[in-house]
């Protein structure tokens, strides 16, 4: 388990997660690490900036259905955001953590990297890329561009156990922290 | 919010096109005219380039330096710089990089029977363009100060469809409605059908299936982005299905006007292919244009289909709503008016003007001489020669319908085509592909030697092809990878399946059932 290297009461994690299974593990994680020593927790949300293009090559709707299409598309990102920082919130409040968090458009790995500069944070916690037969976007943290680039250590948290019938699982023994 | 940029770009695009067009004409540039063989692009040359290079010359120097202020005319004149470079990258491939792909590509040899490797692969000013759009956007990215612009492609494509309503005859119109009511209304429904029952059967969500059946079904992203509000389409679901029918679309692309080629499709079958079969609407016209860059035929026809496809957009749409509402609980009500209304393409309402203002005479005065059909006093050399009668003679046995050999032989009696329904007739055996490339090509001379079409028309055909190659310029610049990227999941194994299958079976249907003449 990875312990910081500095005696600062409170540890600060930067979790980056968007409410898939993976980054679902990586929330898991980061809320445990509270057994060791105390723990502040912020939340990165990055709305993936391929978004701005999904109107892809469109041209034959008026601009009212485009329009009702970009209202949809953002309230249905929106109402996804709120459930992820709302699930967070609560585990985080039932295990007495201060949360925080932040919602960025952009590219995920940038969107990091700009945070965990700006920020000052002991260490950054993500989840593992999705599986290739695991449904989910096409939009994942470059780890070797983080490994290169953030200020502080990495803990990757590996791809929950799943097999075809069953919900995602997780243990916690299998944590693995790059620096 | 100020839109307008202080950038040199439009100043530097203007006096790039003006000094071009100068080079043209005092004829700096003869060689390059010769070695590309674009002599027929001169007179387009040199007054395209000084409208437009002076309006770019104004506005970026208003641009450069002038003080810009919140509201309408800071919002529109910012466009101008965007505009100004798709339409500089469309002068650019359509005068430059096209003729130069043609002369590379015929220095290698024809690699498909007589067809060189430009024409098999369709390698023309409207696929080169779109895939410069494409690099543009996803290598370099849109420059801010074009981004605003760039969104006009759209309106050049609809105004490219308004000014297309002035091409088609009563008949042509009826004729060619009459066959894509059938072919769109048989393949949309069978297709939405399809994924739907598909979809079912693979247990995806019904919110996907419906925006799915709907991309699929009738004319990909559009009818995506017109039905995922209406069925409560989730954000990974909508990114799946646009990436699937945005790959699929380029794929189209190219693989279409290939194997028409290789089926020797003409324009009246390719057109009803493409226009089926191509998911997307936005490939539907670059597909056409890429199978027939020098002419309008078969985007005359394609458009036809696009058009019947985007009527049936809303009953579609409304169709998935009350299909939804039936299978969810907490599905929302749907107001029928406010769809209807919404999703109606007002655009097309401006194709219908424009051909029936066409069909008053308007832009072909009743004083315009249509054609010398019947004058016997044409020079010599428009006449067809005695090797050019010797050459038709030759192949008069591959022709099979009876009307084409009698149109055939009063041709070779007199030299000339004699009257309009066989100068009908003599399109329609080229288009065939049934003869070979020189008699085509001699009775295509023979057509140009009476035929005459009406200033204003000719000058209409003329905007239609820039205006689409401007628009479809623009549209590449709107395909990015990350969109493409997110094709996957069930879409892109049920849109795969259901792709594949209306794209063949449209094919077979057309070699079956459409013939080539209107």
């Amino acid at each position: 388990m990875y312990v910081p290297s500095d005696n600062t009461h409170c540890t600060n994690i930067l979790l980056a997660s968007h409410g898939t299974t993976g980054a679902c593990a990586a929330e898991q994680v980061a809320l445990n690490l509270q057994r060791d020593r105390p723990l502040k927790l912020h939340h990165l949300i990055v709305v993936p900036d391929f978004w701005k293009d999904m109107l892809g090559d469109d041209w034959l709707n008026n601009a009212i259905t485009q329009i009702r299409f970009g209202h949809y598309v953002e309230s249905q990102l929106e109402r996804e955001i709120q459930q992820t920082i709302q699930r967070v919130n609560t585990a985080a409040e039932s295990r007495q953590i201060p949360y925080s968090f932040d919602v960025m458009l952009g590219k995920p790995t940038q969107c990091l990297l700009q945070l965990a500069h700006a920020g000052r944070f002991d260490l950054v916690v993500i989840g593992s890329p999705r599986p290739k037969t695991y449904p989910g976007l096409n939009s994942h943290l470059e780890v070797e561009t983080l490994q290169r680039a953030l200020p502080v250590p990495l803990l990757i948290i590996p791809f929950p156990q799943t097999d075809d019938h069953h919900p995602a699982t997780f243990s916690t023994t299998t944590v693995d922290a790059v620096t | 919010m100020v839109y307008t940029q202080k950038h040199p770009a439009l100043l530097i695009m203007g006096i790039l096109m003006v000094a071009l067009g100068l080079l043209v004409q005092f004829g700096m540039m003869t060689e390059v005219i010769k070695y590309l063989k674009i002599d027929k692009s001169i007179n387009e040359m040199t007054t395209l380039t000084y409208i437009f290079g002076s309006i770019a010359i104004i506005v970026g120097l208003f641009h450069l330096f002038g003080k810009h202020r919140e509201g309408h005319l800071d919002y529109y004149l910012s466009t101008v710089a965007g505009a100004t470079f798709i339409l500089f990258i469309a002068m650019v491939i359509k005068w430059f990089i096209d003729p130069y792909v043609a002369v590379l590509s015929k220095s290698f040899g024809p690699i498909m029977g007589d067809k060189y490797l430009h024409e098999v692969f369709g390698l023309n000013y409207v696929v080169l363009g779109i895939l410069a759009g494409i690099i543009i956007v996803n290598v370099f990215g849109i420059p801010k100060w074009a981004e605003n612009g760039v969104r006009l492609s759209r309106l050049g494509l609809k105004t490219g469809v308004i000014l297309l309503g002035t091409l088609y005859s009563l008949a042509e119109l009826q004729q060619l409605g009459g066959l894509s009511v059938i072919m769109i209304g048989f393949f949309v429904l069978g297709s939405a059908g399809l994924v739907l029952w598909m979809g079912a059967r693979r247990n995806i969500p019904n919110s996907m299936g419906g925006v799915l059946a709907a991309g699929i079904g009738v004319c990909g992203v559009s009818a995506t982005v017109a039905a995922a509000p209406v069925v409560q389409a989730k954000s990974v679901e909508i990114a799946y299905t646009i990436g699937t029918i945005l790959l699929w679309g380029v794929v189209c692309m190219f693989l279409f006007p290939m194997i028409g080629k290789m089926f020797d499709l003409g324009p009246v079958q390719f057109g009803a292919w493409a226009g089926t079969g191509i998911l997307n609407s936005a490939q539907v016209a670059g597909a056409a244009l890429a199978y027939q860059p020098d002419g309008i035929e078969t985007l005359k026809v394609a458009e036809i289909f696009n058009i019947t496809r985007v009527l049936i957009l809303p009953i579609i749409v409304l169709w998935l709503a009350v299909w939804y509402v039936k299978r969810e609980e907490n599905a929302p009500g749907v107001n029928l008016i406010r769809v209807m209304f919404e999703k109606f393409p007002i655009f097309v309402l401006g194709f219908i003007l424009m051909f029936a203002l066409s069909s008053t005479g308007v832009f072909s005065p009743a004083a315009h001489d249509h054609g010398k059909y019947f004058d016997n006093n044409l020079p010599v050399e428009k006449l067809l020669k005695e090797e050019e009668v010797n050459l038709i003679q030759s192949e008069l046995n591959t022709v099979q319908r009876e009307l084409h050999k009698v149109t055939l032989g009063r041709l070779l009696e007199n030299k000339k085509i004699m009257s309009l329904d066989d100068d009908d007739q003599i399109r329609g055996l080229v288009n065939s592909g049934v003869l070979s490339k020189p008699v085509n090509e001699i009775l295509k001379k023979a057509h140009n030697s009476v035929f005459r079409t009406a200033p204003k028309i000719d000058m209409f055909r003329k905007w239609i092809t820039w205006l689409f190659a401007f628009g479809l310029v623009g549209l590449g610049m709107q395909i990015t990878l990350a969109s493409i990227k997110q094709a996957g999941g069930q879409p892109l194994i049920i849109g795969g399946t259901v792709g594949t299958l209306k794209a063949v079976l449209s094919l077979v249907v057309v070699l079956l059932f459409v013939r080539e003449t209107i």
